[in-house]
């Protein structure tokens, strides 16, 4: 599903990133992890075209997208929750959700009909957002935007999602569910790559994983290869 | 040193001799009166050039100060008699105070809005000239007579060179200004607004300083007009005549007398040039030319953007066809101005003088003045004795952005000489935090005690004034200057020179020290090799570490360190590690946020543990990291995820 | 002075205001989108009118002519984002504030020199004969302005909130990178928003033509007034921009009555830079948080 080859990626003249690489297989979880600064977002960023990478290949399908613009990735299928949630703060949940949808709904009229079924499956999934969709999103508390940003990422009906950090700066309770969540959507199908600090509990739901270290891939594994690594053990699993 | 003073005062002085020389062989009194012109213009665009280069804000009000300037001198004089020197401080002083004024709210806006509010200005003026008709005579005019100087009676030669050594006085006091701490702090500010106020030079006061000064410059430059001319209109002075300064300070190049000059030459002799059609014709072609081999130069290196490139060869194209097909030239004045400044801002953007000073550093190289020996560290970053009480004290701080509660309710108490760690999870709101202490956020409640004493709030510049100091989790180093220069501008306390005397060019004493204090501010962090090197091209790392040199410069009680370890190879966090012990030996008390567990175990006395906003654990560091509910919210351990608290955000991290 | 004098220049004055509440509304839309505003909007207003008058020179109906100026005024919007916002925005500099300018200079000397410097008048069907409302006249072309002015900002907000691409317009004006992640193309946004913004310009200058008549400057001393409506209402509140607009043509109006006619312009310049000082977000402004 996603193949990322030898990428090279920064900010101005820093490079970040220094040669990563790694492969996403269609329905699978992949994680990666890593220290702060390691280049976690940096690697999705780069692979959403947030920012232009400088050197290497991002294959979504086997199709070359590196060097795209973000909303180009985007129509083609390609979901990411970015770090810090970047809900829309002066739209409500619903609008917010809807322009999830931006890539095949209809751009002028009628999208809130043609909406209607997959908006009902995130309201399923979430049904905290159900009762606050009317709300502005800038509003509602970290949680609740975490998955309103889950959700709009699934209103794409993407084939791949990216999500960084869905646990950042939330409750445990709060980090919990969205764990559940992210094991509901993994046993219906969806593809995901997955950015997190709580190397474990990535761990726990990741059929693969990396570990990044300064901007490359230092270990990569399932997650019983690498709970049985010792540096690993050491610096990411406590 | 002499190749440097041979290159560049011997051109400056070269300049001035052979424009003082040219009335003495061409007697026509019309290159005079251009050669007068090109003088006044010159203080003019230097002033100009204070905001548009060195505030890199687009001001549209200069040519409402260089009226202003004109009226105070034609009013003294012809109502009170007033003298040339008076009449000429007079309306410095008056555009100076004016532009203060007008300063003090149009700063604190950025970009647009600044620019709407100078031109609002300037608007306000040509009415206010327009409708006080006893004073200003109103849209008939005002008529003077240039009085004599010191008894002597100006011929239009004595006036030139009267213009000329004024334009001389202007450019070395400018070029002394700028070489002393108020063109870093300029320069500091373009480049980050936040550190420039968290280092304590105040980002405000500097723009309002900056901004009056260009305006007084303004007025002076509109005094001599008034004595050039004799004559003045309020219709003088109006947008078109805006347009066409910001045409001269853009095309000679900004942040550059010699630009302002080259300008100043442009802008006085565009009209001649448009109405004479074969100097035009000749000069569209040779513009065009220019355009072309630029663009394709661009396009084959790759260099430029193909828009870059080929809208100024489209633009003077234009021009060039427009140059054979129009025969009224000078009716398409504006056209003509518009698609020059298009071509230059688009294809040119540091103008011609700032293209042609990197060709010419290329073929010459100056060496810069040597540096003086570091200064002792005693002399620096005196020792400090701990105090027995605590340093720091926060109690029940909260900040809330919207909904979200990233500081929910803080205590925390930093002890006199202390390294203090701060760890938690990302987004527990530990950035936040020191955000707050050290001003850049206001606290939505709580408070905060430096010493017992509460610490400004919401103002990077009066906390960092109140002692404390701090380095960025992103890195927010002024990238347009060197290592040093980066240390020097947050230097405390010396600078004591006043502004006039720094002005006259005597302040390069304390500029000598002040290199030499940052200098062993420098070595103290391992980067007394790097003084000269330009922050762009630094490593990662040394960038960390000039960021800790530049905070110990504010000589500070306090010293926030966010992250310092973030993004470092392991070498240089064990470096890292030894410098921070270094400067804690000097007795200075550390708040450190830190991520490595394995930094934060060895450096700190005290650990504080932050989750959801709020306290969850407090202690020595073996003690915190047993502590459950660290162990459960932030390290990690088996069967992670239990523990209370409430829903948070913090500033994202970048990783 | 009696009343009803002082009430019939203030309501022609508030009417007057309404032109520069769109002016400035049309400010908004590309501020929204980009963090930009077109220096040379007063320039798109003139050159709009000039060439609907054309075209109603050619013989056009003039309600065949609105809807080609409007057209026009748009693509005028779209060459101004072409040639001056767009690689400013690109390199993230803020040449734009020049380039504006400088492509408003061109416009305007280019009108200068196409249909000359004389001031004209522009003919219109809608009768210019007072009716009295509440014992104030007002004419039909100023209930056109205040009409048109309503109908035109009305329908872009019903735009704005009703359809998938508006709400895209909010999007990207809220956090541009998180709407490119939903395929919204930021850069085709920042187009349309241009564009809209021609396009109520050239409402502006046909609205506006027929009670002060089309020439070059037309349009310089009402810029001016749409900036201070802008920056005073903010840049990011379309209801303040009407309410501010219509109190600053009224006083205007009066200012004109009491002070004199040359002080005019005085009320907004004075308004904006007082407005500034207290509070520099606008009025109806939002107040910016600052990340390191």
């Amino acid at each position: 599903m996603l193949i990322v080859k030898d990428l090279h990626a920064g900010y101005g003249l820093s490079e970040v990133l220094v040669g990563t690489s790694l492969t996403v297989k269609a329905g699978t979880v992949v994680a990666l992890i890593g220290a702060n600064g390691a280049g976690k977002t940096t690697t999705m960023r780069a692979i959403s075209g947030l920012i232009t990478p400088t050197r290497g290949e991002v294959l979504l399908d086997g199709k070359p997208v590196q060097g795209l613009d973000a909303s180009r990735v985007a129509r083609l299928g390609l979901a990411h929750s970015p770090e810090g949630r970047k809900v829309f703060a002066p739209l409500s949940a619903e609008d917010n959700l809807l322009l999830g949808g931006f890539r095949w709904l209809p751009r002028y009229f009628g999208f809130r009909k043609k909406a209607a079924g997959d908006l009902a499956r995130v309201y399923d999934l979430f049904p905290r957002l159900a009762e606050r969709r009317h709300q502005l999103a800038g509003t509602l508390s970290g949680g609740e935007q975490q998955m309103l940003a889950i959700g709009r990422a699934l209103m794409s009906r993407p084939k791949l999602m990216l999500l960084d950090e869905p646990s950042m700066g939330l409750a445990p309770v709060i980090v919990q569910e969205v764990f559940r969540t992210i094991r509901r959507l993994k046993a219906e199908g969806m593809t995901m790559l997955l950015v997190e600090q709580f190397a474990r509990a990535a761990l726990e739901v990741a059929d693969h994983a990396y570990v990044m270290e300064r901007g490359r891939i230092v270990v990569e594994g399932t997650p019983a290869e690498l709970g049985r690594d010792e540096r690993v053990l050491a610096a990411y699993l406590g | 040193m002499l190749k440097r003073l041979l290159l560049v005062r011997g051109t400056e002085i070269l300049l001035f001799a052979l424009l003082a020389a040219i009335p003495l062989a061409a007697r026509s009194p019309y290159a005079l009166g251009l050669l007068t012109l090109l003088a006044i213009y010159g203080i003019l665009l230097i002033g100009l050039d204070v905001t548009v280069g060195y505030l890199g804000q687009v001001n549209l009000g200069q040519a409402a100060f260089l009226g202003l300037g004109a009226y105070t001198a034609g009013i003294l004089t012809t109502r009170w008699g007033v003298g040339i020197p008076m009449s000429l401080l007079a309306a410095g002083a008056v555009c100076t105070a004016i532009g203060a004024l007008l300063a003090l709210p149009a700063l604190r806006l950025e970009g647009p809005q600044f620019a709407l509010a100078t031109l609002s200005f300037l608007a306000l003026t040509t009415t206010t000239l327009t409708e006080l008709e006893w004073l200003t005579n109103g849209s008939q005019g005002l008529s003077l007579v240039r009085p004599p100087l010191l008894g002597v009676t100006l011929t239009p030669r004595l006036f030139f060179w009267l213009c000329l050594a004024l334009l001389g006085v202007v450019w070395v006091a400018m070029r002394n200004l700028l070489s002393s701490q108020w063109g870093r702090a300029f320069e500091a500010l373009r480049d980050s607004p936040i550190a420039t106020d968290a280092m304590g030079v105040g980002t405000y006061r500097h723009k309002v300083a900056a901004f009056a000064f260009g305006s007084g410059l303004g007025g002076v430059a509109g005094a001599l007009y008034a004595f050039n001319f004799e004559y003045l209109q309020p219709q003088s002075y109006v947008y078109e005549l805006t347009v066409v300064l910001l045409l001269g300070v853009v095309l000679g190049g900004r942040k550059s007398l010699w630009g302002a000059f080259v300008g100043a030459t442009l802008v006085a002799l565009l009209p001649n040039l448009l109405s004479n059609p074969a100097l035009f014709r000749a000069f569209a072609v040779a513009g065009f030319a220019m355009a072309l081999v630029a663009g394709v130069r661009g396009l084959v290196r790759r260099s430029t953007r193909p828009f870059q490139a080929l809208a100024p060869v489209v633009a003077m194209g234009v021009l060039v066809l427009g140059s054979f097909l129009e025969k009224n030239t000078e009716d398409w004045r504006k056209g003509i101005f518009a698609l020059m400044l298009f071509s230059v801002v688009v294809g040119l953007p540091e103008g011609l003088m700032g293209f042609a000073a990197k060709a010419l550093a290329r073929l010459f190289r100056v060496e810069p003045p040597s540096l003086p020996p570091a200064a002792a560290l005693d002399e620096v970053l005196p020792a400090m004795t701990a105090g027995a009480g605590p340093l720091l004290e926060v109690r029940g701080l909260q900040r809330h952005f919207g909904g979200v509660r990233a500081v929910d309710g803080v205590d925390l108490t930093v002890r006199d000489g202390t390294i203090h760690g701060l760890i938690g999870p990302n987004g527990s709101g530990k950035s936040t935090l020191v955000n707050v202490v050290s001003g850049l956020y206001t606290p939505t409640a709580g408070e905060i005690l430096l010493r017992g004493v509460p610490l400004p709030r919401g103002s990077l510049f009066k906390a960092a004034q109140a002692g404390v100091a701090r380095t960025f989790q992103n890195l927010q180093l002024f990238s347009g200057m060197t290592a040093l220069e980066n240390v020097m501008v947050a230097l405390r306390g010396a600078y004591r020179t006043p502004l006039p005397l720094v002005l006259a060019g005597l302040g390069r004493t304390e500029e000598r020290r002040a290199q030499a204090q940052a200098l062993a501010l420098l070595e103290l962090v391992g980067l007394g090799g790097e003084a000269r090197t330009p922050v762009k091209d630094l490593t990662y790392g040394a960038q960390r570490f000039l960021e800790m040199a530049r905070a110990l410069a504010r000589k500070p009680e306090l010293l926030v360190l966010d992250e310092p370890a973030a993004g470092l190879a392991h070498p240089d966090v064990v470096r890292q590690v030894e410098v921070i012990r270094r400067i804690h030996a000097r007795g200075l008390t550390i708040v450190l946020i830190e991520h490595h567990m394995d930094v934060v175990t060895e450096l700190c006395d005290v650990v504080t543990v932050l989750d959801g906003g709020r306290v969850i654990a407090e202690g020595r560091p073996d003690q915190v990291k047993r502590h459950p509910r660290v162990i459960a919210a932030y390290l990690g351990h088996p069967g992670t995820e239990a523990g209370e608290a409430g829903p948070a955000e913090g500033a994202p991290a970048v990783s | 002075m009696p009343f009803s004098i002082v009430a019939q220049i203030a309501v022609s004055g508030a009417l007057m205001g309404l032109v520069y509440a769109l002016v400035a509304y049309g400010f908004q839309l590309t501020y929204a989108t980009s963090k930009s505003i077109n220096f040379g909007q007063g320039e798109l207003v003139m050159v709009s009118a000039f060439v609907s008058l054309t075209l109603i020179n050619t013989g056009l109906p003039y309600w065949a002519v609105v809807p080609l100026g409007l057209l026009f005024g748009a693509l005028l919007g779209l060459v101004v984002e072409r040639t001056a916002v767009r690689l400013a925005l690109e390199q993230k500099s803020e040449g734009w504030i020049l380039l504006s300018i400088i492509v408003g200079l061109f416009f305007f000397s280019a009108a200068e020199n196409i249909w000359g410097r004389d001031d004209r008048p522009f003919p219109t069907p809608i009768p210019s004969a007072p009716i009295r409302i509440l014992g104030v006249e007002v004419t039909g072309l100023e209930i056109s302005v205040l009409v048109g002015v309503l109908a035109i900002m009305g329908i872009i907000e019903v735009f704005k909130r009703k359809t998938l691409m508006g709400k895209a317009f909010e999007a990207v004006s809220a956090d541009s990178d998180a709407a490119r992640l939903m395929g919204v193309s930021a850069s085709h946004t920042v187009m349309l928003s241009y564009a809209l913004s021609g396009l109520v310009a050239a409402v502006a200058g046909i609205l506006v033509s027929p009670i002060t008549t089309v020439g070059p400057t037309m349009a310089s001393a009402m810029i001016l007034k749409a900036f201070s409506v802008a920056v005073v209402a903010g840049l990011d509140s379309g209801f303040g921009v009407v309410l501010v607009g219509v109190v600053l043509g009224a006083l205007e109006g009066l200012a004109s009555l009491y002070i004199g006619s040359g002080w005019r312009e005085a009320p907004g310049l004075v308004l904006l830079i007082l407005a500034l000082a207290v509070r520099p977000t606008g009025v109806f402004g939002k107040s910016v948080i600052r990340k390191v």
